[in-house]
This record gives C-alpha cells, structure tokens and sequence, in this order.
C-alpha cells in the first residue's frame, strides 16, 4: 500500500472514477488551469482537457446550479468549492434543488452529483472562513454527509460518492491536505457510505469524532491509556446516513460516551448524536453523554482565540474521567 | 446580608472535607480571621476562617459531615437576619439534577437511609421489586438508567444504596460492588434474569459482625497513592548491611556537644537523612521522577528528603529541604517540628509537598528489615531497620559488632540495579565514614 498525501488521495479517487467513466467531469475556481487552490487537482487539466476539469468565475450560486442542471440530464459533476463557506452563496441550489428535486420528481430525476472541498477552521482565518458546515447540511433529507479524516477513508468514500446517485457534501479539511497515510489504490475498490470505523477498540468509554476531531479523540485515548482507561474510538465517516448501531453497541458496552465535534454546539452533529443515545441507550447509560465542540461564538481571528475556540483535547480529556467518575 | 460560609479549597487534591469540631456557636459574634470550626481534609486538619465580621447565625452542618468544595457550612449576618434565602438557594443547588457540586447532604441523608422503609420488621419481603423503590417525599434518588436497570434486574431498593458519583449519584459501579460482579453490563440486552440475588435477610437481634469505621480522608489518600504506586511503579529491592559502630561513636560525640550548647539531640535518623541527601547529590539518576503523562523524567537539581512519620490516624511524610545543604543540628531540629506538627494534625501543604526522596524507619519496633511502596513521584523509598548487637568477624576473631540493615525500592522504570546499587553504596559509605557528613 503505497503511502499519499490526502490530497493525492482525493485525486486518485476522481482520476480513477474519470478514467472509469466520462460522463464524471470536475468544476470549480482554481480548479484547472491553476493545479487547485490547495493542489488537489495537480495534473489533472493535462490529463483529461478543458471539456472534464472547467476553471469557473467566482459564482457558486451559478456553478452549483449549472452542475444540478448537468446532473439532471445524466452527467456525474463533481463541484469543487474552494471552501465550504463559500457555499453558503449557493445554498439554494444545494438545499433546495439538489436535495429535493428526486423527491419533488418522484422520482424522475436522479441528482449524481458531488459537491467537495475544504471544511471548518484552518488556523487564523477569521469568522467567515472557518464555519463548519455538516450539521447545516445534514439537516436536509435528500443530502448525504460525508466527513473524512485520513487518505484512505477519503480514497474509497470518495469514489462511492461520485457513484452514488444522491446529491453528496464531501468535506475535507485545509490543515490535513498533507497528511500522510497508506491508501490501499484499487480502481474497484470503494467504502460503503454509512459505515463508521471503529478505530479503536475499548471498554470505559466511547469517544467520537470526525475528521480533526477524529485525531483529538485518539490523542485523548492514548492519554486515558496511559492511565489504564481503554476508550473506544469511533469515526463516524459519513454524517448522515449516520452510522448509528456502530455507536449504540459501542455506549451498550462502555455505559458512556464523549462526542468530540468541531460544528458550533447549538443543534450540532453532537447534539444528534447525544439526542439518540438517550433515547435508544438510555438504560445503557452510566453518566450523561458529553460534547466537547467549537465555542458558542463566531469563529475568532486571534491565534490564541482560535485555539481555544476549537475543541480542546484537554477538555476531551477531562469529560471522559468525568463520564467514567474517575479523577 | 447574610453571608454564606462555604468548604474552602485548602490543598490541591482536597475534593471534600469533614467538619471535625465546631468552635464557635450559633449566636456568637465573630470578626474576620476567627477561626469557628476545624476542617480535616485529606492531609490534615485546618482551621476554617471567617473573612468577614457578624453573628454565626447558623451552623448548617454537624460535626463529621462532610462538605464537597463550595458546600455551604454555615451563615453569617446581622442578629436576626433572615437566612432563609440562602439556605434555600444552596438546597436549591442540591436539587438540581445537573448542579454542580453544592453540599449534598439531602442526597446524603436518603441514600444513607436504611432500607425496609416500612412494614414488619419480621420477614423481609423477599420478592423482588421490578421496579426499584424511590424515597418517598422531597429526598429524590439520583441514580443513572444503568444502575437503575441493573439495580431493578437484581432487586435491589436503590434507597438502600449509597452513590459514590457526582452529588451522591447511584452509578454502575455501586450496584455491581453489591451484587459482587466483576465487570457487568453485556453488549446485548438481556431479558431480566429470572432469578435475581435477594438482599441478605436481616438477623433477628444479633450481634453485628464488624464494626463499620468510616474512612478518613487521610486513608483514602494513603490507599489511593500506594495503591498507584505500587501497581504502577515496577518495584526491585536491595540491601545493605551497614557497619553502624563508628556512627554510634559518632553520634553520641555529636550529641555531647549538642548538650552543652543546648541544641536538639541528633538521631540516627537525622544522620541517615543527611546521609541520603549527600548520596542524592552524587547520584541525580536517583533524585529524580519518572513522569509518563509529561512523557519526561526529572532530574531534580533541589534534594528534599520526607521521613514517614506514623501518627494516629495514619502517616504522612513531611519534607525537610535542601537537606544536603543544611546542618545536623538544623535537620534534627526540623524533624523533631515537622514530627510534632504531623502528630498535631498541623501539616501546610508546603511541609508534605515536593519531596525528592523519601525515608521510612522502622528500626524503633524493632523491626530489622522491611521493604517499603515507593511514595510517589520519588523514584526510590529507603526502609531503615533496627540497630543490631550482632557477632561479626574481625581478624578473624568473633566479636560484637553493631550492624543496621538499609532496604532500598526502586522504581525499575527509572532507576536500574546498578545505579541503585552504587547509590547505595554511596549512603553505606556516608554511614561508616560518618565523619564525611560534616564535610
């Protein structure tokens, strides 16, 4: 298995999947003449023309549109945001014809389309530019939610999106585009949509997370190990459909359970996820289900606010001993 | 306004602490600085405080309840006052399911609560509640749904449980201590066992079986860290068997002078301290911690040795800094106060803190060798034993000697053989060369 950065992942997934069919083609700003914004779509011009990798203005709202529009009449486009805040200018597309038109149509129209790019917070890039988008898009029947958080997981969900013939929100992440790891190349091979990954087996207490979050999770399980506590961990993978038995049968194990989750609290992916535990697991329950995520505020651009807006392992940390009445 | 008096924070690991003795009564003016009551925490009994000036005009608890941190103890304010507004907010606190810590005792009270709480005291109704009983009344049992489903499965009455989580909070692991597993909850849902374990039927009028003697804080301390350290901490053992007849020589010359200028008698103690700090010096792999969570060890550059010191209510380990720097006369007189001070309960935070290395004698119950649990984060623990009147070989003549054995712990995962070995042989040195410790 040969090791690639992230985002070589993400680009031999759409390589692999253009090369398989032509009716896939890519779009975006940056995305052609420029190699991508963050070098996702380095080569890929060269490779298969002007016609399948489309440079476009700054224009979401037209972009998304126009690719619906192409997904409707058979073409398989995948639209590339140069960050998912920017889709924000789009979102009557996304939201409203992307995710209903199958059901308005009965039917009648399939939408196979991907909408990718990076997600959440990436350092000092202030209020607008750091939002996290899955608990707004997962709100809506008729989108799928996909969250990665390594190259393989993104390799193989990413192919399955693109063939996949619902509307999919693929986000990715700026700060983990070099991240390293091994990717198992295989044209045939894909990872199901609504399969978590437990990444970490363990018996006092469930943490949860996805992408960055997922390596908070894993930092406060090596810490909790030191201390001879074995946390479960869980990568959701896909937000919604939500892999929910995965974590039902993991907090029926532990009796507790911490979410570790970069969206802003209020109504977040958490807030589902504590929601259903207590309605499904709730005489599993040895203490309250935890949430450790963004503050309540608008992103900040100082270096130390920033911080301490996003999760904190510490405070991570600090939940699990609080869930397992340990101190 | 009246004013709330509440559990100070008074060491870093202290979580609750238990109102040993009031000194003040209700209806007493007090000033700022008086002292009212004594607190025992988990180090030491202190002296509670009032910062401001008025009538004590409740003592909310009795002596030997115990308080969480920013548990309500008692209200000051203006003769007549009425209080009932705090009282209120701080029961009010209790209430609240999710309130963070504010005094506890309603939860206390009913969970304490024997059970059978009405009904023939004759036969205990053996048959299992599939639904456990709730205190009737105001005292709410807070219990998790898993303790609650587990304790309904085995037919345990939650009022007879007594929760160790947050505010007194029943939790899976106080219904398994009762119904003796290991580790419960399978992953599946199981279908209610058939046969649930009934509680112990009470005997008639019999003799109880034991007496139940509370745990102090101070126990549950010396449990928690020796337990710790000995489960963490991979211990190995060695011995020396030091020639003690020139430090005897030594020591009472010493104390000669001691007397005439009025100082404190120097021990073996004292000079074993001594002796230690100086090998300390020389052997920093020794005064040192191994710290996993920093993922660091520490070399410390300051040697403070602690001497154990048994007191009634269990043990402590003061701390005298700097010892290798500091004189006989001066280490003697600082054990001796510390000593006194650890028996009297009077301990600072600052007097058991920080310690480096730690000695424990039992030489004075006659004990002539023991092993001691190292006292964590020091890396080794020395376990002095008894001077012996032992026949030694010398020229190859048998004649009386004076020998005291040295057991030195070591945490292995800092410490290996050979340098707790020279280490050792350092001390053994200091021992039969007394003179050194002057130098």
């Amino acid at each position: 298995m040969p090791e690639m950065q992230l985002r070589e992942a993400i680009r031999a997934a759409m390589t692999e999947e253009m090369e398989r069919d032509e009716t896939i083609f890519l779009m975006g700003e940056e995305v052609a003449e420029y190699n991508g914004a963050y070098k996702v779509s380095e080569g890929m011009l060269d490779k298969f023309g002007p016609k399948r990798v489309i440079d476009t203005p700054i224009s979401e709202n037209g972009f998304a549109g126009l690719g619906i529009g192409a997904a409707m009449n058979g073409l398989r486009p995948i639209i590339e945001f140069m960050t998912f805040n920017f889709s924000f200018v789009a979102i009557d597309q996304i939201i409203n014809n992307a995710a209903k038109i199958r059901y308005m149509s009965g039917g009648q129209f399939k939408i196979p389309i991907v909408f990718r790019g990076p997600n959440g917070a990436a350092g000092q890039l202030a209020a607008t530019h750091s939002t996290s988008v899955e608990s707004i898009y997962a709100i809506f029947p008729g989108l799928k939610v996909i969250s990665i958080s390594n190259p393989d997981d993104a390799y193989g969900l990413l192919k399955s999106a693109i063939r996949d013939d619902d509307p999919v929100i693929f986000l990715e992440s700026e700060l983990m585009y070099g991240m390293k790891g091994h990717v198992d190349l295989d044209p045939e091979r894909t990872i199901p949509i609504g399969k978590a990954r437990i990444a970490r087996e363990g018996e006092d207490v469930t943490i949860i997370g996805h992408n960055k979050s997922y390596w908070v999770a894993m930092e406060v399980a090596d810490r909790l190990a030191h201390e001879g506590y074995s946390a479960e961990v869980i990568d959701p993978r896909t937000i919604r459909p939500l892999d929910f038995d995965t974590i039902l049968a993991s907090v029926k194990k532990t009796n507790r359970c911490v979410v570790i989750d970069e969206s802003n609290p209020y109504a977040s992916i958490a807030s589902e996820i504590g929601f259903r535990l207590q309605e499904q697991a709730f005489d599993y329950l040895d203490a309250p289900v935890m949430r450790i995520t963004a503050k309540d505020v608008p992103a900040p651009y100082a270096k130390n606010l920033i911080e301490y807006y996003m999760p904190q392992a510490d405070d991570a940390y600090e939940a699990c001993k609080k869930v397992m009445y340990v101190n | 306004m009246a004013i709330p008096v509440e559990m100070p924070k008074m060491s870093d690991t202290m979580e609750e602490g238990v109102l040993v003795a009031w000194l003040a009564e209700e209806g007493d003016a007090v000033s700022a600085g008086d002292v009212i009551a004594q607190v025992e925490t988990d180090k030491a009994t202190m002296d509670l405080e009032v910062y401001d000036d008025g009538v004590l005009l409740k003592r909310v608890i009795e002596e030997g309840d115990a308080v969480p941190i920013g548990g309500l103890i008692a209200v000051l304010g203006k003769e007549g006052e009425d209080i009932s507004d705090i009282l209120a907010k701080y029961q009010a606190g209790t209430a609240e399911a999710a309130a963070s810590g504010d005094g506890a005792e309603a939860e206390a009270e009913a969970a304490d609560a024997p059970a059978a709480p009405a009904g023939g005291d004759g036969a205990p109704a053996a048959r299992p509640e599939p639904v456990p009983a709730t205190a009737e009344g105001e005292g709410r049992i807070k219990a998790s749904p898993l303790a609650r489903r587990l304790a309904g499965e085995h037919g345990i009455d939650l009022a007879a449980v007594s929760g160790s989580g947050p505010e007194g909070r029943i939790i899976k692991r106080d219904i398994e201590a009762l119904i003796g597993a290991p580790k419960a909850a399978p992953a599946r849902p199981e279908p209610a066992r058939p046969e649930p374990a009934r509680p112990e039927p009470r005997p008639a009028e019999a003799e109880p079986l034991y007496e139940a003697v509370p745990i102090s804080q101070m126990r549950k301390t010396i449990a928690r860290r020796l337990a710790e350290s000995k489960f963490t901490a991979p211990h190995f053992y060695l011995q020396v068997d030091v020639n003690v007849e020139p430090l005897v020589a030594f020591r009472r010359q010493l104390n000669e002078l001691a007397e005439a200028q009025g100082r404190a008698k120097v021990s073996f103690n004292d000079l074993i301290t001594k002796a230690c700090a100086l090998a300390l010096r020389q052997h920093p792999q020794v005064n040192a911690s191994y710290l996993e969570k920093e993922g660091e060890i520490r070399q410390y550059k300051a040697v403070h040795v602690a001497v154990a010191v048994a007191i009634d209510e269990g043990l402590v380990t003061p701390v005298i800094r700097h010892a290798d720097q500091k004189g006989l006369a001066q280490i003697a007189e600082e054990t001796r106060a510390l000593a006194e001070k650890a028996r009297d309960r009077k301990l600072q935070p600052e007097d058991y803190t920080g310690s480096t290395f730690t000695t424990s004698n039992l030489g004075m119950f006659g004990i002539e060798e023991f092993t001691a649990i190292i006292n964590p984060p020091n890396a080794c623990i020395l376990a002095i034993g008894a001077i012996r009147d032992v026949p030694v070989v010398r020229d190859g003549e048998v004649v009386p000697g004076k020998r005291m054995k040295l057991t030195l712990s070591c945490d292995h995962r800092i410490v290996d053989g050979a340098v707790g070995a020279r280490f050792l042989a350092t001390l053994q040195q200091y021992l039969e060369e007394p003179m050194n410790l002057l130098l």
